[in-house]
């Protein structure tokens, strides 16, 4: 389990995030909603000690994190526009000892990425699903996305989701951010949804369906308004 | 395979229901073997713990039987099996007769009209059938 426990953080004058706490389960998948500006991606990051809150604590399986089992997938490249996809690769299996490259030659496969095509050819469809493959090659635990959907085609999305669904993401615990929740309706476990750096809502995505008869996005509405 | 879902009710109760319907038409006969888990929860693109509660459900209400590491089968009890086709009949006429209800339609009236719709479905079925 991840464990968000009070954290804060402050850019400048502006309070990001004024203190949030969740958790997110191994073998599920949630999600951390919120509309565009709300923070979502300082907390990955903060998760990541990318860039540090400036209070609280992470808790990963009840230990401060340990970078080789959870994995950050950012919503843009974080290579060389003109590195191969076989280049971003190498630099990963130098990188991540656990690097599996068997996993990301079926993620390749699945993708139907070609190794030697460079990432500044790609579509922002395909480069989402490249990103995806270097991060779940990893090997990891826990996977942190960051808007994995964002303006991407209709069949990438179709394509990441069905990943989610398969025996590849068996037992990882996902945290994946969206401000669209309609495509991944059907695969969250649970949802933590963010308004104006606090959790203004917890929930069990089949609880609130079950016992209310919502939708995530009826209580999206709720809390944002219309 | 097709699910429409429906985003404001329980996921794995859509697909238990999916399943009901399935058996009571006979295209998931007594006995045979149920898709595994992983495939339907990619096939279906929904998550894999859905459809692990699903099938819970289903054996819980004697729908399906699991054997230790073998794949779960469609039960071979007959009675199971009757009672999913009233239930899903009783399900439907409650659906019919509520919405009916709002229109303040005398029974003459809805029995002479049900008859003579189903009827026409009925010849079309067969004229497609053959």
């Amino acid at each position: 389990m991840i464990e968000v426990l009070g954290v804060k953080k402050r850019y400048r004058k502006k309070q990001v995030i004024e203190e949030v706490s969740f958790t997110a389960q191994k073998g599920e998948i949630t999600c951390l909603i919120g509309l565009n500006g709300t923070g979502k991606s300082t907390i990955l990051k903060g998760i990541m000690g990318l860039t540090p809150f400036d209070q609280g604590t992470v808790l990963v399986d009840g230990k401060p994190i340990d970078l080789n089992r959870v994995a950050f997938v950012p919503d843009h490249s974080t290579f060389p526009i003109h590195f191969t996809i076989e280049q971003c690769e190498a630099f990963m299996r130098d990188f991540y000892p656990k690097f599996d490259p068997k996993l990301f030659a079926r993620l390749v496969d699945e993708f139907k990425l070609f190794p030697e095509d460079k990432l500044n050819e790609l579509s922002k469809g395909t480069l989402a699903k490249v990103n995806l493959a270097l991060g779940i090659a990893q090997d990891p635990d826990y996977l942190l996305l960051d808007e994995p959907f964002s303006g991407i085609d209709v069949f990438s999305k179709e394509q990441i989701v069905e990943l989610f669904s398969s025996d590849i993401m068996e037992d990882r615990g996902v945290l994946i951010t969206t401000h669209e929740i309609e495509d991944i309706e059907y695969l969250v476990d649970k949802a933590v949804m963010l308004n104006r750096g606090r959790i203004v809502r917890e929930f069990d995505v089949e609880d609130v369906r079950f016992i209310h008869g919502k939708s995530i996005v009826d209580v999206m509405r709720e809390e944002y308004g219309a | 395979m097709i699910i429409q879902f429906n985003t404001r009710a329980p996921v794995y109760i859509q697909v238990v229901d999916y399943f009901k319907k399935k058996m009571a038409l006979g295209e998931l006969q007594a006995g045979e073997e149920m898709p595994s888990r992983r495939e339907l929860a990619t096939e279906l693109k929904i998550n894999p713990n859905t459809v692990q509660k699903a099938f819970k459900e289903m054996e819980e209400q004697q729908l399906i039987t699991t054997e230790r590491n073998r794949p779960s089968r469609v039960t071979t009890d007959e009675h199971v099996l009757k009672r999913i086709r009233t239930e899903l009949v009783d399900e439907a006429v409650a659906v019919f007769v509520e919405s009916i209800q709002e229109l303040d339609v005398t029974m003459d009236e809805l029995v002479d009209k049900i008859k003579r719709q189903y009827g026409e479905g009925n010849i079309n079925d067969r004229s497609t059938g053959s």
